[in-house]
């Protein structure tokens, strides 16, 4: 029998971050009675947390009174608004809080038996993986190979046995072949995919992904999520997984964990999480649209919830919500009216922004080709989304119009001149972006200062600059931190900073790099609600996103790119119908555009995009 | 990035990156002897053998080439203190700048000297024979296999690991940087057009500061990744790489260490004989050929009635004689006046690549 010397370990965490406080009276003998119950105790469950209540070090509540218990083998999607403690949930299970984070903490945490309080983390580790959200940093070494060995060369694996491993890990994320690339050779998604595999070579019993796809394409999200089902079932391994994607998790998670400000607002399967569809958007959580249409729809029409609770619960995807529709549509429960969809307004012919075969390559040790012969005109007052796959040619493409990159071949113009021969401060004037990530422009004292910023490079007077700060900070909902250090912010409200300086730049053109990176349901909405508005008074919106469900609501126009040209061109209703291009993409239509496309025998005259659109098509049949 | 690895599949590629490393300690350990003017020709031999290296390990030439453009400020640094203060080798004056006599005329460290050049040439090799080591290690040696190597010595884990992060976090902040003055330069803030004296006071604050912040953030991360990815777990970790000595790693280690013992021998026991009078020989035999072509295209003469021109325009003349040699009639007026319409060109190509005034 041997003897664990967790004792030992644990005096030695503590000498190492001395900065957190636990309970002081639980230093004393009695703590130690938890440890040795810990390690006889051999439960079913991976992951048990019973009335876990956590603050930050001079910070706020992040956690409170959560309690859950995960079996074995199941994969639980935790969903939730930013700032809603989902990460520092992450972190409990595998030790990076008391080692890293300080803070105190009530509740006890056991993780495959272990108590990451009393357990040092390098033994943690060795049960649980984590990927974190920000794929950049966690690359801690300098090519894809190495990065693949490293964690668990760190556990000592044999040799063999780490090749077999990188190679299978490449395999099921799909990055076999980049294994020679540095970290500044892959795009975004890449880096995601790589985090991920990395993960996967620990073989760990538990894995912890934290929105492992936020940058990835629809297809790629699909496949991630695939990959984490399949370990789940042929590994048995545990996995926990934060992301905003509900269409995904709501299709493979055995369970669903919503927190709201820390505290747990549901938890259980799929479909009991969903049903309470009202509930959820409250928080900042958007059900998949097969379960919203089915809640809105059982509110317009008797007896429409006991139809589906018989027929095995809320649909959660789209073949379980057709095969519904078609039954009750068959039995002349429900009939379809179709109802015109609301079309855009026909803009004039007026070009704002316009690419003409343009062909761009980036100078590199593997010159890439990011733009082939691309020809594209916008016109004042439209709202274009560019959609594709990872590493298209989307970024680059918009990089032109503000003069960042200049053509390899081919002319770029802005309101008819040549962008080549204008000022920065002129193409500031007219177009503004908001990138991916606000920190690459925050450096302001305060938020009003950050705002001024932009202005005072313009050159404007002094009292304009205080009315355009004024107007944009009202815009986007921020007066009330106008003093305070933008780092100090969560994310999603520097992101909004970083909004709003562009928007009091004034600009005819308002390009938005990504809107839903690392934005909540709602976060993503705001940005986007902001863009309509403007886009109203008669500016010109460029969106680049992954987010169908977002450009299917609020875009008019589709720009489809795939490997640096431009497949598609066209209004969002008639893009969707191309199925070809969408694949050769990466990407698919919404939810409620497919099932509206299934529709169509029973009288879905056109694609749907909304749930309003599609549930006001639908009326009692009165047959029984 | 100029001087990162990339895969070549060469001999020097899979040679063992310790014979490398030795290879730059050679170089310091000969550098440090090489004091003299007459060493000259042995860190000339030793920078030609070292050149064998770079064509073996197919090592970009463009890299050598960005290398002496970003020492060339010190170079040319050096040739000028030198030549106007080092005054023990050949007095003879190549450029009288100004007159600053000290002791009583016996020495003017306004004179730039034949010796003071060479000696700040001797200091320029110096650097050069260890500059041009350094890529041979790190242009042809994967990180993996430098970890490898160096726990094979003993070097710590965690020495091993913060010297990997470093190598990581030099393309990682110059992406940032990148990022940040395009970020920057969406909003209207021009780096490019701002005078120098601005850049210095307040032009390099947007840049400078999310730079930090962004890299406090991401070091802040990088222990979060490194702890989930168990790093320490075993007091042992697997090496990857295989890093066994192999044939080939013991022919460098013969290579390198006769080498520097031939240059040894040539430093201590034959020092200036064969490859002083070699480089004599090749100097003067370049400088009379140039100098007979001139005269015979009468450019010599053209230079000399420039020269007297140039004497007689009232300001010019009066930094000193600055024209007035003897020696090696007017060069000085060749390299003022090529210098003169470098500066006109640069300044034209200026004013030219000036883009359109703003719009509004």
């Amino acid at each position: 029998m041997v003897i664990p010397n967790y004792w030992l370990h644990f005096e030695i965490s503590c000498i190492s971050c001395d900065i957190f406080v636990r309970n002081q009276t639980d230093l004393t003998n009695a703590s130690r009675e938890p440890v040795w119950q810990c390690v006889w105790k051999m439960t079913e469950n991976s992951i048990e947390i019973s009335k876990l209540t956590f603050t930050y070090e001079r910070g706020p509540l992040a956690l409170q009174d959560v309690t859950l218990n995960v079996k074995k083998g199941e994969i639980v999607g935790v969903m939730g608004a930013n700032g809603s403690g989902k990460t520092t949930l992450c972190f409990h299970l595998n030790g990076i809080i008391p080692t890293v984070y300080a803070g105190t903490e009530k509740g006890s945490i056991a993780m495959c038996g272990l108590d990451p309080w009393e357990t040092p983390i390098i033994d943690l580790s060795q049960k649980a993986s984590m990927v974190l959200q920000d794929p950049e940093t966690q690359f801690t070494t300098t090519d894809v190979a190495s990065e693949l060995y490293f964690g668990p060369a760190n556990l000592g694996v044999e040799k063999e046995e780490i090749f077999r491993r990188a190679g299978w890990a490449a395999e099921v994320c799909g990055i076999s072949g980049l294994e020679e690339r540095k970290p500044q050779e892959l795009s975004g998604g890449q880096k995601q995919r790589v985090a991920l595999a990395a993960g996967l070579t620990m073989l760990p019993e538990v894995l912890i992904l934290d929105e492992p796809t936020s940058q990835l394409d629809p297809v790629g999200t699909t496949e991630v999520f695939n990959v984490v089902n399949e370990l789940a079932n042929s590994q048995d391994m545990t996995i926990v997984i934060t992301s905003h994607k509900t269409d995904e998790v709501a299709r493979l998670a055995s369970k669903v964990l919503v927190l709201k400000e820390g505290e747990m607002i549901a938890f259980g399967t799929p479909k009991e999480v969903f049903s309470q569809a009202e509930l959820l958007n409250e928080v900042g959580v958007n059900p998949p649209a097969a379960a919203s249409l089915a809640v809105a729809l059982a509110k317009k029409i008797p007896d429409f919830e006991e139809k589906y609770q018989k027929s095995g619960g809320i649909p959660l995807t789209v073949k379980e919500c057709y095969d519904l529709l078609k039954q009750l549509l068959d039995e002349g429960y429900l009939k379809i009216e179709w109802h015109e969809p609301a079309q855009p307004k026909k803009v004039e012919d007026l070009p704002v922004l316009e690419l003409e075969n343009v062909t761009f390559t980036y100078p590199a040790r593997i010159p890439v080709t990011a733009l082939r012969d691309v020809n594209l005109t916008v016109n004042k007052g439209e709202f274009v989304a560019i959609i594709g796959q990872n590493g298209s040619g989307k970024t680059t493409l918009v990089k032109h119009f503000l003069g960042l990159l200049e053509p390899t071949e081919g002319a770029v113009r802005v309101d008819g001149e040549d962008v080549s021969e204008l000022t920065i401060g002129s193409i500031a004037k007219s177009i503004a972006l908001i990138l991916q990530n606000p920190d690459y422009q925050l450096f302001s004292i305060s938020v009003q200062k950050e705002l001024e910023f932009g202005l005072r490079n313009l050159g404007l007077p002094e009292e304009e600059i205080l009315q355009r700060v004024e107007a944009a900070l009202d815009e986007v909902g921020l007066e009330e931190v106008r003093d305070i250090f933008p780092f100090r912010l969560s994310f999603g409200d520097r992101r909004k900073v970083a909004a709003a300086a562009g928007i009091a730049m004034d600009p005819e053109v308002l390009i938005l790099d990504e809107p839903t990176t690392a934005q909540d349901f709602v976060g993503r909405h705001v940005l986007c609600q902001i863009a309509t508005k403007m886009r109203d008074q008669g500016k010109t919106i460029i969106m680049i996103s992954h987010d169908m469900d977002l450009v299917a609501q609020y875009a008019d126009r589709l720009v489809v790119m795939a490997e640096g040209q431009i497949i598609a061109d066209g209004p969002k209703r008639e893009i969707f119908d191309m199925k070809d291009e969408l694949e050769q993409a990466f990407l698919k239509p919404p939810q409620i555009t497919q099932l509206s496309q299934l529709l169509r025998d029973y009288g879905i005259k056109e694609n749907l995009v909304t749930v309003e659109e599609l549930e006001k098509c639908f009326k009692p049949g009165g047959g029984f | 990035m100029a001087f990162e690895y990339v895969k070549k599949d060469t001999p020097l590629d899979r040679m063992n990156p310790l014979v490398k490393l030795l290879y730059m300690a050679f170089a310091l350990l000969l550098v440090v002897q090489c004091t003299r003017i007459d060493t000259i020709s042995i860190l000339l031999i030793w920078i030609l053998i070292a050149s064998v290296w770079w064509i073996v390990g197919k090592v970009e030439l463009k890299s050598l080439g960005f290398l002496i453009k970003l020492l060339s400020f010190l170079f040319v640094f050096l040739f000028i203190v030198q030549g106007l203060t080092y005054r023990f080798g050949d007095q003879t004056v190549i450029l009288k700048l100004f007159d600053f006599p000290v002791a009583g005329g016996a020495v003017n460290y306004g004179e730039l000297t034949v010796g003071g050049v060479m000696f700040g040439l001797v200091i320029a090799l110096r650097v050069i024979a260890v500059v041009m080591v350094i890529p041979i290690f790190t242009m042809t040696s994967p990180m993996s296999k430098i970890s490898g190597a160096l726990t094979r010595i003993h070097v710590p884990q965690k020495v091993i690991f913060m010297f990997i992060t470093a190598m990581r976090f030099v393309p990682l902040v110059q992406e940032s940087m990148d990022n940040i003055i395009e970020a920057q330069k969406i909003r209207a803030f021009d780096l490019d057009s701002a005078g120098i004296y601005q850049k210095l006071r307040r032009a390099y604050i947007p840049i400078i500061t999310p730079l930090l912040l962004l890299m406090f953030r991401r070091a802040m991360d990088l222990e979060v990744a490194i702890n989930a990815r168990a790093f320490g777990a075993k007091k042992k970790r697997t090496d990857v790489e295989d890093i066994s000595f192999k044939a080939r790693d013991y022919i460098g280690i013969l290579i390198i260490i006769s080498t520097f013992l031939l240059c040894m021998y040539l430093l201590y026991f034959d020092p200036t004989l064969i490859t002083w009078n070699i480089l004599v020989m090749l100097v003067t035999g370049i400088s009379s050929a140039v100098g007979g072509a001139l005269y015979t295209f009468g450019i010599t003469n053209l230079i000399t009635n420039i020269n007297s021109a140039l004497l007689d325009i009232p300001v010019l003349n009066v930094i000193g004689g600055f024209f007035n040699q003897n020696l090696l009639t007017g060069y000085g007026a060749i390299i003022a006046i090529l210098l003169i319409i470098y500066i006109v060109y640069r300044l034209i190509r200026r004013r030219t690549k000036k883009k359109k005034r703003a719009k509004i």
